[in-house]
């Protein structure tokens, strides 16, 4: 069943160059569609500036589109009023990045979590503090935590806290912006591990928005890998791992560091850095650093195809001359 | 090859907060051989980026106080050196690459500006063959029209470009040994892929040593041919890079191998050791990672274990006692 569906998704951001100057428009999000089926982790995964996080508060409308459509649960989210659209929001919640700057350092760890409860008129009162107990415990802190301020905590713990507050509402989609990548190595396996269990229980469909590959192979059901505001690749985890298409996402694989120092990588190191997206390249907009560059890619821009049942690339080596590569 | 580089013996570090004295750096000791590679691995708060700052003699005057042990560079003790002759070797025979390449280039000085101050400082140069030097190294480390470059700010370039600029800034005097501080942490991952071939590739040119700090052991894996493992302020382990890897002797290496995503089947709970790092006050009499070691026992707690050798391969654990030498799996 699909929960969420995004249609042409566009955000476009205008730069002023001056008063009597064209306006100059980066297109961070640049006509994405996928849909995310319920229960399922979808991940988006790019570098930076390829849009993925904008791309995910766009969804819970946290910044205005362009154009496109976003339906979840049937509805077209943009057309919601503000209203409307707030009182959805106990559906659909989203863990930030930066534990440390998004939590409010004011306030106690009670009236972070009691603040989603309150505005969504949530339980009755003396009932809300049960509650928030019940979920300090399912997150691994405790009745004793309740009244510290966030910086009373360490990373993974504040991290847990913004997760518990995600999770408080019993929402059905929760959006991760890059959860555990401020995180140190042996925590971040706690918070995924965390996750990992709140979605069993609670029958979430997460979101998941990252660079780390080896996390999102670990945990996620199917990927979407964007690239300069475009998605040039969607398919099951499991088969982009083994049998990746596009030239970008095997890059992107290949130079995901080695486990083991006697692991040989055959290493595809990419050219120059990612080109500035208020001026992208002309064509495939990866044209510029492919490898396989031909002479097609420089001028026409390649559809996002089917290529093999389930799996989607726009890349005119599968869709010209299919017996290279 | 063998000749060694850089030698630290039972440093301990004190810091001056406004609640007393508290020592982030507990005894640590290790050396480096010249033309070698050596990983510091650990967390954050782990004390490795405190080791490195006293190795450059960076540490705050005021606040911080080497009270024990020594580092010795290059048969010269550096260890309380006055810092007009400190200046003599950063830079020329000891450089630093940062995490964060944005805040370690100065936003209002060009590139070239900033290429020739350590050129100013150490070497004796017209003013012409500086800029034919700086536009050299720039070049080495790949960095496209360097011409127009060295007239170009900081803000001007990409992450990935900052970060060449650094290293070509930390290689202009051919140091005897460069620091890394987690150099590719900032980076993406395709960008990380190519810093990381590029300082391959200047250190087999150069044969000069590395002391790469960092938390990531993928990159661990693929640079350094010996490791330390650092934990709260002390080293926990110390070994070459395949026997690290296949046979860890110390739980707390052995869990941030094993808690790697790419060594847990998909999807399956991963492996996580509990608790976090203590915090410098909290350390008590015992082994450290006590609190947190899945194999625990009364020892451990009781009194903190000293460095054990199987060869080579050094660790802090009381379950490699010579009586004892159990094999963790």
């Amino acid at each position: 069943m699909t929960l969420l569906e995004v249609k042409n998704l566009k955000k476009y951001y205008e730069i002023s160059q001056g008063l009597f100057k064209p306006k100059v428009v980066v297109k961070a999000v640049d006509n994405v569609s996928f849909s995310i089926k319920k229960g399922e982790t979808f991940a988006l995964v790019g570098e930076s500036g390829c849009g993925k996080s904008t791309t995910g508060k766009t969804l819970l409308r946290l910044t205005g589109t362009t154009s496109g459509e976003i339906l979840y649960k049937g509805k077209d989210l943009l057309a919601l009023s503000a209203e409307k659209m707030r009182s959805l929001r106990a559906e659909m919640q989203m863990v930030f990045q930066d534990p440390y700057a998004s939590l409010n350092p004011k306030m106690t760890i009670k009236q972070i979590l009691m603040e989603p409860l309150r505005v969504h008129n949530k339980f009755q009162p003396e009932e809300r503090l049960e509650k928030i107990l019940k979920i300090l415990e399912i997150v691994g802190l405790s009745k004793e935590h309740l009244d510290r301020h966030p910086n009373e905590f360490s990373g993974g713990q504040r991290q847990r806290i913004g997760i518990a507050r995600a999770v408080i509402l019993n929402p059905d989609f929760i959006v991760a912006d890059e959860p555990v990548s401020a995180l140190d190595v042996s925590v971040q396996s706690q918070v995924i591990n965390l996750m990992l269990e709140l979605q069993k229980e609670f029958g979430l469909t997460y979101l998941f928005i990252s660079h780390d590959l080896s996390v999102v192979e670990h945990m996620t059901d199917r990927v979407a890998v964007m690239y300069l505001g475009k998605i040039v690749e969607l398919v099951d985890t499991e088969e982009l791992f083994a049998n990746p298409k596009h030239p970008y996402t095997q890059a992107l694989i290949s130079a995901v560091p080695a486990s083991h120092p006697k692991e040989v990588k055959e290493r595809i190191v990419l050219k120059g850095d990612v080109p500035n997206p208020a001026n992208p390249p002309s064509g495939c907009t990866f044209h510029t650093r492919c490898p396989f560059a031909m002479d097609i890619c420089k001028s026409v821009v390649p559809a996002l195809t089917e290529i093999e049942s389930g799996h989607i690339t726009s890349c005119h080596l599968y869709t010209n001359n299919k017996e290279e590569k | 090859m063998t000749e060694v580089l850089l030698e630290i013996k039972d440093l301990g570090i004190q810091f001056k907060t406004g609640e007393g004295v508290v020592q982030p750096i507990r005894g640590v000791n290790f050396s480096l051989k010249k033309g070698e590679t050596l990983g510091v691995v650990g967390e954050s708060g782990s004390g490795k980026s405190v080791t490195s700052l006293a190795i450059m003699g960076l540490l705050p005057e005021k606040k911080s106080k080497i009270v024990s042990g020594s580092i010795h560079f290059n048969n010269q003790d550096v260890t309380h050196l006055k810092d007009r002759q400190f200046r003599k070797l950063r830079g020329n025979e000891i450089s630093m690459i940062f995490q964060e390449p944005m805040t370690s280039l100065n936003p209002v000085f060009t590139i070239g500006e900033q290429l020739s101050e350590p050129l100013k400082q150490h070497k004796k140069m017209a003013k012409k063959d500086r800029k034919e030097a700086i536009i050299n190294i720039l070049k080495q480390v790949g960095i496209p029209r360097a011409e127009q470059i060295i007239n170009e700010y900081p803000h001007q370039l990409s992450g990935g470009m900052r970060q060449r600029v650094m290293i070509s800034l930390a290689l202009l005097c051919d140091p005897k040994l460069l620091i890394c501080d987690e150099p590719t942490t900032a980076l993406d991952v395709t960008i990380q892929a190519q810093i990381l071939e590029l300082m391959k590739q200047i250190k087999s040119e150069k044969d000069m040593s590395l002391l790469f700090i960092t938390h990531d052991l993928g990159v661990v894996a693929e640079m350094c041919d010996r490791v330390v493992v650092m934990y709260a302020g002390e080293i926990v382990e110390s070994a070459e890079i395949n026997e690290l890897f296949d046979n860890p002797l110390h739980p707390y290496t052995k869990g941030l191998i094993d808690s790697l995503p790419t060594n847990n089947t998909r999807k399956s709970r991963l492996f996580s050791i509990k608790g976090q790092v203590p915090r410098p006050d909290e350390i008590g009499k015992g082994c450290a990672f006590a609190n947190r070691c899945p194999y625990a026992f009364d020892k451990c707690i009781a009194s903190a274990p000293p460095t054990f050798s199987t060869g080579e391969h050094l660790s802090k654990c009381w379950l490699q006692e010579p009586e004892r030498q159990v094999k963790i799996q």
